[in-house]
């Protein structure tokens, strides 16, 4: 059964409708990337999936259920949420903001109970924060900071983690380092994650599950090798793209690129596939 | 899912500072306590301070002690209380470090109620002494609600910014109103009315303190409860909705509970502002920015600040003395100058 179902919803800011009648199946278990390019909706849709935009028709069902229907906090344990720049208001260590995705968990004053410890460790440990986990947010990298807010994602203990440009404003190492963790969250945990990524080819790296939008609508999803052809990347992004095998994952990456003309589109092989 | 239980140790030292701090401040309070109930024009030695507090004094030092400045004391320890408070959930729902009780309009409002009141309803405002409060109460929550009601959007809710923003522009139209009024009053009333706005614990009087108490018993372990709120509130709109907070309701909540603290209180004080700015922005100076500490702290620290202005008003130009809320603004404004100084932006 799909964890999360998008049926034909409408959402949009004030009197500006930027998604009219989009439905989409996430798979569970996987991981699921959206693209297009910018002002194409893909943010929209991410919002409207966790909640955070309201839907004007249609619905988003989790496990089956509207989520309108569903208590907030009762969707918290199932779904969590990384912004894309999220900021941690000063004068609080990693232990405290990971300790604050126990919120849904937690009734009244909120002491951390055994339960609550364990998340949060196993959380600190999983994304190699455990030897920072006393120092204040504001001494940390990029990357580091990154890596806090997923923990903190992850001590929620949800089956499904949303993730807004979770690799935007981090260098190259720092961005492979968050996909191998995201790769890794997915494969030994069973998490079912949906990101928007910017990068086409980490995006064709690490998803089982592409949805490329333009204009608000999908213009084709499915995994890496449906998606990511010459044709596809035309239509989304305006582009001739050169399309080789990525040597890690066998997907199809995009060596390089041109604004499109009337030129025919090239499609090459890279040696070692 | 493997991981262990424990927290470090880390964790619990700054657990201790943080409680050390809060005992640190209580203290303060309790020697500032005796220092002010010895400060007035009837000076008490120690030993007869504690001799009337145990029933062993004569008629005029319990008459001065039980009848004047006890119950002052104990207002301007509530109120600097509530302020601080207050003004620390208005921080936290805005995530603006520079509100407090003054953008909802709470000061604004009960002035211009006090002013209308004498405007046009009393020649000598003294006599009804007991039904200002009320009014100044009504006047602070109905100018509180039409901000609320004003930044409210369908469909998108309240958005902290627009809050700031109505507030700030409702106050300023309430001050116009004022002026106008003002310059209409007798030079007797007028006098009243300045003081009154200036902030003066000028209630000294244990039915002020009645009706103080609930507010402050009922709403601050509420807000103490709301802590956790808090802080998820603080982490962003996202990231809240993510964590599974109920922004609109939770909001709507703490304004309600911060608009009933500053409202009470400046209904007894009249318009003290900088405490419900500074008390809660010091407690994160020294606890963090976790509300389980930021609120007991602010506190505090209110009651702390409250009570060293009202007395410091009292002393310095004895007989006569100055409201305890242009002590706190004499004392807060340098205080947040260094603060803007000291800041990155």
């Amino acid at each position: 059964m799909p964890v999360l179902t998008v049926d034909d919803i409408e959402v949009g800011y004030a009197n500006n409708t930027i998604i009219d009648g989009l439905s989409v199946t996430i798979p569970e278990k996987k991981i699921t990337t959206i693209l297009g390019p910018n002002g194409c909706g893909k943010s929209t849709l991410l919002k409207s999936v966790a909640r955070v935009l309201k839907i004007e028709r249609g619905a988003v069902l989790l496990d089956g259920q509207s989520m309108k229907k569903l208590p907030t906090k009762e969707i918290a344990k199932k779904m969590a949420i990384l912004p894309q720049s999220a900021e941690a208001p000063s004068g609080l260590t990693i232990f405290d903001l990971v300790s604050y995705g126990r919120f849904p968990h937690q009734r009244g004053f909120g002491s951390l109970k055994k339960e609550d410890l364990q998340a949060i460790h196993w959380a600190i440990d999983v994304t190699g924060l455990s030897e920072l986990k006393e120092r204040p947010i504001e001494a940390l990298s990029g990357g580091q900071r990154q890596r806090v807010w997923i923990a903190m994602a992850l001590a929620q203990d949800t089956e499904i983690l949303i993730l807004d440009e979770p690799t935007t404003y981090l260098d190259m190492a720092h961005q492979l380092d968050i996909l191998l963790l995201l790769k890794k969250l997915n494969e030994e945990e069973g998490k079912t994650i949906v990101m928007v990524l910017h990068d086409l080819n980490h995006a064709s790296r690490f998803s089982h599950y592409m949805i490329a939008m333009k204009d608000g609508a999908i213009v084709t999803e499915g995994a890496p090798e449906t998606v990511m052809t010459c044709g596809n990347l035309q239509q989304v992004f305006n582009i001739q793209a050169t399309l080789a095998a990525c040597p890690f994952s066998q997907n199809p990456i995009c060596l390089s690129y041109q604004l499109t003309k009337e030129t025919e589109c090239l499609q090459q092989t890279a040696a070692h596939s | 899912m493997t991981g262990h239980t424990y927290v470090s140790n880390d964790h619990r030292k700054r657990h201790r500072k943080n409680v050390i701090i809060m005992l640190a401040i209580f203290l303060l309070i309790v020697v500032l306590f005796f220092i002010s109930m010895n400060t007035g024009f009837t000076r008490l030695t120690p030993l007869a301070l504690i001799q009337t507090l145990f029933g062993m004094g004569t008629a005029k030092q319990e008459l001065i002690l039980f009848e004047f400045r006890l119950p002052r004391i104990i207002i301007s320890i509530l109120v600097g209380m509530a302020l601080a408070v207050s003004g620390g959930i208005l921080q936290g729902v805005s995530r603006n470090a520079l509100a407090d009780p003054g953008i909802l309009g709470i000061n604004a409002g009960a002035g211009l109620a006090v002013i209308l009141f004498i405007s046009f309803f009393s020649s000598a405002p003294t006599t009804q002494i007991f039904f200002l409060p009320v009014l100044a109460f009504i006047g602070a929550g109905l100018t509180a609600i039409i901000i609320y009601l004003l930044s409210y959007k369908r469909g998108e809710g309240i958005s902290p910014i627009r809050l700031l923003l109505t507030g700030v522009a409702v106050a300023a139209g309430i001050s116009a109103v004022m002026i106008v009024l003002t310059l209409r009053l007798s030079p007797e009333n007028y006098q009243f009315v300045a003081v009154w706005l200036a902030g003066s614990i000028w209630g000294s009087n244990w039915k002020f303190v009645l009706a103080l108490l609930p507010w402050i018993v009922i709403l601050l372990p509420i807000a103490f409860w709301k802590a956790r709120v808090l802080n998820t509130l603080n982490l962003g709109e996202i990231s809240a909705t993510g964590l599974g907070l109920e922004i609109e309701r939770e909001r709507l909540v703490l304004l309600a509970i911060a608009v009933g603290l500053a409202g009470a209180s400046v209904s007894i004080s009249g318009g003290i502002g900088f405490v419900g700015l500074i008390a809660p922005h010091l407690a994160r100076q020294l606890v963090g920015s976790k509300y389980q500490y930021v609120i007991p702290t602010a506190a505090l620290l209110g009651s702390l600040l409250l009570m060293t202005a009202d007395t410091i008003g009292r002393w310095i130009i004895e007989p006569s003395e100055i409201p305890a809320g242009i002590v706190v603004a004499v004392i807060g404004a340098p205080y947040f100058l260094y603060l803007l100084a000291k800041s990155k932006a």
